[in-house]
């Protein structure tokens, strides 16, 4: 078992005759995803990496049974792709393009709960369930099938954190990118509710960064959780209001602060690791 | 996008909320000029952040000599690195109380928020933390409308006089339908005055815009409101970062950051410090950046003095190894590493990263001396580590 995606999953590609879609189509099918179509208006009836294109998601749904969606297009599309996606039947959307207008990300997290869909990104590098699917831009080569999941907004502490478990031999259920945008269509406390009820997963590691609440708006969830769960926070060392990279990575006013969201997390429950040699240790004494 | 209050005001005035009719001044003449015609009048300098009238940036003059003489005070002004440049000349309002009124995305709920009170020109922050009765929000959904019903209610809330209870809703409606028109951030009126002739009128402003929307607001565009570096004062180097388009901060240490994109940006110098080093920036060296791109960031390393050891790390998913690779072969070959260097590489291309390697080594087996060069099989503690170890080395520490 994994969360959000795995080998059954019927996947397409929003935006997959584009130079970055068919260079990542291609990619996630060396995988092993199970990628059946893709959409671009205007360029149905072509073909990408053998897989057949079409106009409209509603068309490739009805055709390929799709319920799973990658969208790699231009910030200024995403709004309405997402949307048609979740209006046509897609239950799991991942929006890889960053810089989404926020006011667009509104709609799209407003549409997704009217549908019961699961929104990733904007500015995720995607989702991985190793061995089964690589949803995104995540590289393979530090992941291996295993029992801890992984949520963070970034993509490279995605890839760090999965070295370290494939390293150490526990290995990844899945690894959920929640997106390094302002607004996200996730929060931590969704995706970890998600792996709390997934059998296979033993342990959730949740690296979150400066800025925002998202941290914050976790603990509750965490605290009814029976899988335990590892919290890292980037910026202890930040500078105060200094934009650090990530458009939401942004102390503001008195919210928001690294080592805040740590403390509350810990409160919470979480397990806090200061490096990702901790994780191992702390997954070890945990007898996980 | 933060906007002065100037250009917010301008927006107000588009969408019909009541603002002062103000004057813009750039020098103590201009203001000699605009006090003369307006009369009694507040200066109150342009500057892209908060606490102005904390700092003194806002004075109230009764004639044109007096203001003159203000005016040169307030342009030889700097309040949290921001220099004074403009002056917003407005008529001094005769107040008979002041409210706050606001719209703001609650990014946890995803919700549009407008948050009203009764206590204006005063930090709201403050307000909500000592009396939050005395502050009313409400909450409406991206695509929701906002009806009279809705602002009425609000209006009777923040406790405007009854017969204010009507122009005061509108006020709300419009100040709503702006947020949503302009794709922005927060609007803040603070404070909305009622004068002693019973107007509502808006006396400041603070807008803030989402720089990824700008793209369809053409209009901004056209008048006069453009893209800007809105964080005060930037280094020398922060400046030649920023016009080479490189996410970049100086910090205070002495470790050259070459981190790969953001999110290992920020924990990579934690990690830094918890190896008992400081790094000297902070870097956004992510986003798949080209080999020309990656050897200009890494020449903005190595030419600062205070650099002692630079640290590299890609790990690459949209950022490509083989790219990677490419950038530091030109960045050696053209200007040279003067530091040592420890660097990672692993992920999307790596193996197409080390050929390109072996072979310039091959070429020229003097060219990657001072590299030292890692892949997947050492964590990046080691190499942050390592950085550490190095810069001390170099006379750091």
């Amino acid at each position: 078992m994994a969360i959000l995606v795995d080998k059954n999953s019927k996947v397409i590609v929003q935006g997959i005759t584009g130079g970055n879609g068919s260079y990542h189509t291609e990619r996630m099918l060396n995988y092993g995803t199970n990628i059946v179509g893709g959409v671009t208006p205007g360029k149905g009836g072509q073909a990408v990496c053998e897989k057949p294109v079409f106009d409209t998601v509603e068309e490739c749904v009805e055709t390929t049974g799709a319920d799973t969606s990658v969208i790699f297009l231009p910030a200024r599309f995403v709004k309405e792709a997402a949307i048609e996606a979740i209006r046509a039947g897609i239950k799991f959307l991942v929006v890889v393009p960053e810089h989404i207008p926020i006011h667009d990300m509104l709609y799209v997290r407003e549409e997704a709960v009217k549908y019961d869909a699961t929104v990733v990104g904007s500015n995720t590098a995607g989702v991985i369930t190793p061995g089964e699917a690589n949803l995104g831009i995540i590289p393979d080569i530090a992941f291996t099938p295993g029992r801890v999941g992984t949520v963070s907004r970034s993509g490279s502490i995605t890839y760090y954190v999965a070295d370290t478990l494939t390293r150490s031999g526990y290995g990844e259920t899945t690894c959920v990118g929640l997106g390094g945008d302002p607004v996200l269509g996730s929060t931590f406390a969704e995706i970890l509710w998600k792996f709390e009820k997934d059998k296979k997963t033993k342990a959730v590691v949740m690296t979150g960064e400066i800025g925002g609440v998202y941290e914050e708006n976790a603990c509750e969830t965490i605290s009814k959780m029976k899988t335990p769960v590892l919290a890292m926070i980037g910026g202890i060392y930040a500078p105060p209001g200094k934009r650090m990279g990530h458009a939401g990575a942004i102390v503001e006013g008195k919210m928001g602060t690294a080592q805040e969201k740590l403390d509350a997390l810990t409160a919470a429950g979480a397990h806090p690791c200061k490096t990702f040699t901790d994780i191992p240790k702390t997954l070890a004494a945990l007898k996980v | 996008m933060r906007l002065y209050e100037f250009e917010g005001k301008k927006l107000f005035a588009q969408f019909g909320i009541p603002i002062p009719n103000g004057k813009l001044a750039s020098t103590p003449d201009e203001v000699w000029e605009a006090v003369k015609e307006i009369g009694p009048a507040a200066l109150k300098s342009q500057v892209l952040t908060g606490g102005r009238g904390k700092a003194g940036g806002v004075k109230l003059a009764d004639g044109p000599n007096e203001a003159r003489t203000l005016a040169n005070d307030l342009f030889a002004l700097k309040i949290k690195g921001f220099p004074v440049e403009r002056l917003l000349i407005e008529p001094k309002l005769e107040i008979e109380k002041e409210f706050y009124l606001g719209v703001t995305i609650d990014r946890a709920a995803y919700k549009l928020v407008i948050i009203a009170s009764g206590e204006g020109g005063v930090d709201i922050e403050e307000t909500a933390e000592k009396s939050p009765e005395k502050i009313v929000r409400k909450s409406f959904a991206i695509d929701a409308p906002l009806y009279t019903f809705d602002a009425l209610g609000i209006a009777k809330k923040m406790d405007v006089p009854h017969d204010q209870i009507k122009p005061a809703a509108s006020i709300i409606q419009k100040l709503f339908k702006m947020f949503r028109a302009y794709d922005a951030k927060m609007v803040e009126i603070n404070p909305l005055v009622l004068t002693t002739n019973g107007e509502l009128i808006a006396a400041d402003s603070r807008v803030s815009l989402d720089d990824d929307s700008l793209f369809r607001h053409h209009d901004l565009t056209e008048m006069g409101i453009e893209k800007r570096h809105e964080e005060g004062e930037m280094t020398p180097r922060e400046r030649k970062a920023d016009s080479d388009g490189i996410p970049y901060l100086d910090l205070d240490g002495n470790i050259g950051m070459f981190p790969g994109g953001a999110g290992f940006g920020i924990m990579g110098n934690d990690f830094i410090h918890h190896y008992g080093g400081e790094p000297a920036n902070f870097m956004d060296s992510g986003g798949g950046p080209k080999p020309e791109r990656i050897a200009k960031m890494l020449v903005l390393l190595d030419d600062n003095p205070k650099v002692k050891a630079i640290f590299g790390a890609r790990f690459g998913g949209i950022s490509r190894c083989d790219d990677f690779a490419k950038g530091v072969l030109i960045f050696l070959r053209d200007h040279g590493l003067s530091k040592p260097m420890v660097m990672r590489m692993t992920g999307n291309m790596w193996e197409e990263g080390v050929r390109i390697f072996e072979e310039a080594k091959k070429e020229d087996p003097k060219l990657m001396e001072k590299v030292e060069f890692h892949g997947i099989e050492t964590p990046i503690e080691e190499i942050s580590k390592r950085a550490v170890e190095l810069a001390n080395q170099n006379g750091g520490n």
